[in-house]
């Protein structure tokens, strides 16, 4: 098994020359964790979906690695094709998946979300914080799959608008948009959570 | 809850607000929590396609193919053998100058690393 220490490039290196298994299981050991976390949030909390569209994931990246030409990190590069992954999949089951959130999330709707009493936090910190999250967590999946992409992409991965239109195959403008929606949305759902309600509205 | 907001503007270019705050915040626990591997690269190595491996007899194969071409080719042409062992007592007979001898070093030098690229080749 490769040390801990040995760079990406390195392992990479040794299995696009010489098949090294070895190394590309320590490149999977390294990057399990955010590609299935990151595949967790697009399938709005789906973990045994998002654990087989993880190991697809990995799958291309073992095919494709020779196509791999450091233009951008490795982790990212990992983020673009469990994205692609994860839109071709919700493709295919659109269908589905309407159905599922028509049951689960839209019904659930505005009264699955409390009143939260604004966004404060004194006293009960850590309660709010998980009620926050929860009430999140059911918001986005009320996006569609690409505003949901763009949002994990750029406040989940922290990456910039320019490596989030790379990694979603689409041009920073579009990106934009995706965000401007969902942000407009995740307000209307979450509006019980605005510490300053607009009382005009 | 902690109230400060962690940006200046969001990713959509509007002024930071709660928000933001709290999806940042939750994107920092996103990249903090770690999950546990539970088999997940073992499944996976299970899973590659197996390595692409020469058949075994590829190498015999190809060696008696060279030796049977290379019989064919004395049979084919029985005398040159003969023709060539001439040829080379000419040139040992004959005076070389140094410009010649520098010419054939050369020229066996070229053969030797044409040669060896060959044999290191990586199929």
């Amino acid at each position: 098994m490769a040390p801990p220490g040995v760079a990406d490039a390195e392992l990479i290196a040794r299995v696009v020359v010489n098949d090294d298994r070895h190394a590309f299981s320590e490149l999977v050991r390294r990057y399990q964790s955010q590609v299935r976390a990151t595949l967790r949030r697009l399938t709005a909390g789906n973990q045994a979906l998002a654990d087989d569209l993880a190991q697809e994931t990995f799958l291309l990246a073992y095919r494709n690695l020779k196509s791999f030409r450091h233009e951008a990190k490795f982790t990212t590069w990992l983020h673009r094709i469990a994205t692609n992954a994860f839109l071709a999949d919700a493709r295919k089951r659109k269908e589905e998946l309407l159905g599922d959130r028509d049951g689960d999330v839209v019904d659930d709707g505005d009264s699955g979300i409390e009143d939260a009493g604004g966004y404060g936090g004194s006293g009960e910190g850590h309660e709010r914080a998980a009620s926050l999250k929860l009430d999140l967590e059911r918001a986005m999946a009320t996006l569609s799959e690409a505003e949901r992409a763009a949002i994990v992409q750029c406040y989940h991965n922290d990456l910039t608008h320019e490596e989030a239109a790379w990694v979603l195959n689409c041009p920073v403008g579009t990106v934009k948009t995706h965000i401007l929606r969902a942000r407009q949305k995740l307000k209307l759902r979450l509006a019980a959570w605005d510490p300053e309600p607009d009382t005009a509205a | 809850m902690n109230t400060e907001l962690p940006m200046a503007t969001s990713p959509s270019g509007e002024p930071a607000d709660w928000l933001d705050a709290a999806l940042a915040a939750d994107g920092a626990s996103h990249r903090d929590d770690y999950l546990d591997d539970a088999g997940f690269t073992a499944r996976l190595m299970a899973r590659l396609p197996g390595p692409v491996a020469l058949p075994a007899w590829r190498k015999p194969a190809l060696s008696l193919l060279w030796a049977a071409a290379g019989l064919g080719v004395a049979l084919a042409l029985p005398t040159a053998a003969s023709d060539v062992a001439r040829e080379l007592f000419r040139l040992a007979a004959h005076p070389v100058s140094l410009l010649e001898i520098a010419a054939a070093i050369a020229a066996l030098g070229a053969i030797s690393w044409v040669g060896a690229a060959w044999a290191l080749r990586q199929d």
